[in-house]
């Protein structure tokens, strides 16, 4: 069978190829491979091993997304990449904590990843909105909004499992928590367009 | 409903566009609509910020689930690690040893008085312990550790009748019970059937088997939850179950079924306290006869409700074993999302197994028990 195919991922090419098809193995390879060298990054840098995992996952975030999104054009190595935009990261989270680094002791070279912060930034503004709103629309809104709109449920398989009479009653309450989470994530979150 | 007119067209236009943006109008609704949004400013607004919403929410589900898989690649991590941990270690003594010979008489005395204090404080904390140790001697969990011998004797019998097995299966450690509480890939056992494991396994009678990884673990109430890794599992199906939220009664005809051994074994009982080991309030007692194995079962009543997850006995006397109660359960499953960032997972809303025979109940209920292989 040609999904027992084991894949190897042995260049930047293959990973990045195998993110966008969605393979976990892919992403598991990737994970491993660079967290040696952010770990010892962040440790040498007076940061913890949670403030390591912590960093190291932002930046794979970071780079995950790119992937995703189509928006990477890839200069140089994932490697290189990846260290750039953790250490871009680790040098904002010195200064919100009052700790700035005069110097940092850098084991690998780095490139400008200056223009794909802000637009991180944005994303995780917007996440942070998101799971502040989710969380205070409340259940059953919650979790119907998210089986609906986020895990794609139909109408009836929700009807049946919250318990409403018929599809219209369920669509109702669908449609008065949207409504209420709009609200709540509007009066928080301004794009920036 | 109680509509006014006023959120009646709200609805509409709602609904309206809720069906442009995923594509669901007819070409010449679509048409029509947008001729509406070329001349209605405030509706283009509204589609605007719908479609943010909408994208907002898919940002966050995407997110959430790309979170939950980093998390448990980097507890994977953690383990590989640990397991190789001991010979830096002994790198590290040797450069020790340089530095201890040079100092060797400070150090001596220095050492004294910290060695005094280590086992000083080691020592009292060991007398505190021992009274609890003594009482829970008398409860036993119930993992089963899996005798070897049996193990490598199947292993030969499969080897006489599929000659084309490359590689004999690794023999797990451990084993116990679990049982499915979402439809999603969501598992519940004991903390104690998974403990000290690297990977981890499920399988059920009908010869499902998939990788699961332990995604939460409540070692106050003795529960873990699981989640299944496979890449290719499409979800558990509809289950045949609901949770019970409140008490049961004493008396109540309970049952489990568990792996006790290779195969599925059913228990039958009764619920004779609402009150489990030494008074705990958070399990009941039942008389069902349980075994090395049984631990992480799913304990139902006569209705088919779920009211408990097996956990364990008392020692030396059949007929009280006990079961962790399912309000305790529910609250730690509600409170997931915020203690180990997990999407809330969809627990089933149908009881199927009310007022069907026990072996009618049986037969739907197996496919979502399976047996727990740990390995480490």
């Amino acid at each position: 069978m040609n999904g027992m195919k084991k894949r190897l991922y042995e260049t930047d090419e293959a990973i990045m190829e195998g993110i966008r098809h969605d393979e976990d193995a892919a992403l598991a390879q990737l994970y491993k491979l660079h967290f040696p060298m952010i770990s010892h990054f962040i440790l040498s840098n007076s940061g913890t091993d949670d403030e390591a995992k912590d960093i190291y996952q932002e930046g794979i975030i970071v780079f995950y997304e790119k992937i995703k999104e189509n928006r990477l054009e890839l200069s140089c190595q994932i490697k290189t990449y990846l260290y750039s935009v953790c250490r871009r990261l680790w040098l904002k989270r010195l200064a919100e904590k009052g700790r700035f680094a005069s110097k940092l002791d850098d084991s690998e070279s780095f490139v400008s990843v200056e223009e794909d912060i802000p637009h991180h930034e944005e994303q995780e503004r917007q996440f942070n909105v998101m799971t502040e709103a989710l969380e205070q629309v409340g259940e059953p809104c919650r979790s119907l909004l998210e089986d609906f709109y986020i895990r794609m449920q139909n109408m009836q398989d929700i009807t049946d499992k919250f318990g409403y009479i018929n599809t219209d009653t369920a669509k109702n309450q669908k449609y008065k928590c949207l409504q209420r989470l709009k609200k709540l994530f509007f009066t928080t979150y301004k794009p920036e367009v | 409903m109680a509509f006014n007119k006023i959120t009646m067209l709200e609805y509409r236009a709602y609904e309206q566009i809720e069906r442009y943006l995923n594509g669901g109008m007819a070409p010449e609704e679509q048409v029509s609509f947008e001729a509406l949004l070329r001349n209605d400013p405030r509706l283009v607004e509204q589609v605007h910020e719908h479609r943010q919403l909408l994208q907002a929410m898919h940002q966050y589900g995407r997110r959430q689930l790309l979170t939950s898989k980093l998390n448990s690649l980097h507890n994977a991590i953690e383990t590989e690690t640990a397991a190789t941990v001991a010979p830096v270690a002994e790198v590290a003594t040797t450069g020790w040893r340089v530095f201890i010979n040079r100092h060797a008489q400070t150090m001596a005395v220095a050492a004294s008085v910290s060695l005094l204090s280590v086992f000083g404080a080691q020592w009292s904390v060991q007398q505190l312990k021992k009274p609890v140790q003594q009482q829970t001697v008398r409860y036993v969990e119930l993992r089963r550790e899996v005798e070897r011998l049996k193990k490598a004797q199947t292993e030969i019998i499969n080897g006489i009748n599929d000659a084309s097995k490359p590689v004999a299966p690794r023999s797990a450690t451990f084993s116990g019970t679990g049982f499915a509480i979402s439809t999603d890939g969501y598992l519940v056992t004991n903390s104690h059937v998974v403990e000290g494991g690297d990977s981890i396994y499920i399988e059920n009678k009908s010869g499902l088997k998939y990788k699961v990884s332990e995604v939460y673990r409540d070692q106050i109430h003795d529960l873990s939850i699981l989640k299944v890794e496979d890449p290719g599992f499409t979800g558990f199906g509809k289950l045949p179950y609901t949770f019970k939220t409140n008490e049961s009664d004493l008396g109540e005809h309970v049952f489990t079924l568990g792996y006790p051994r290779e195969d599925i074994v059913f228990g039958e009982g009764s619920l004779s306290s609402t009150s489990g080991f030494e008074g705990d309030t958070t399990s009941y007692q039942i008389s069902i006869p349980l075994n090395p194995g049984n631990s992480g079962g799913p304990l139902l009543d006569d209705k088919g409700n779920l009211i408990g997850v097996i956990s364990g006995k008392q020692a030396g006397q059949e007929g009280a074993a006990f079961a962790i109660k399912s309000t305790y359960l529910m609250q730690m499953i509600e409170e997931l999302p915020r203690t180990a960032l997990l999407a809330p997972m969809s627990l089933p809303a149908n009881n199927t197994l009310i007022g069907s025979s026990r072996p009618q109940q049986l037969k739907k209920l197996k496919e979502y028990v399976f047996v727990v292989k740990v390995y480490n």
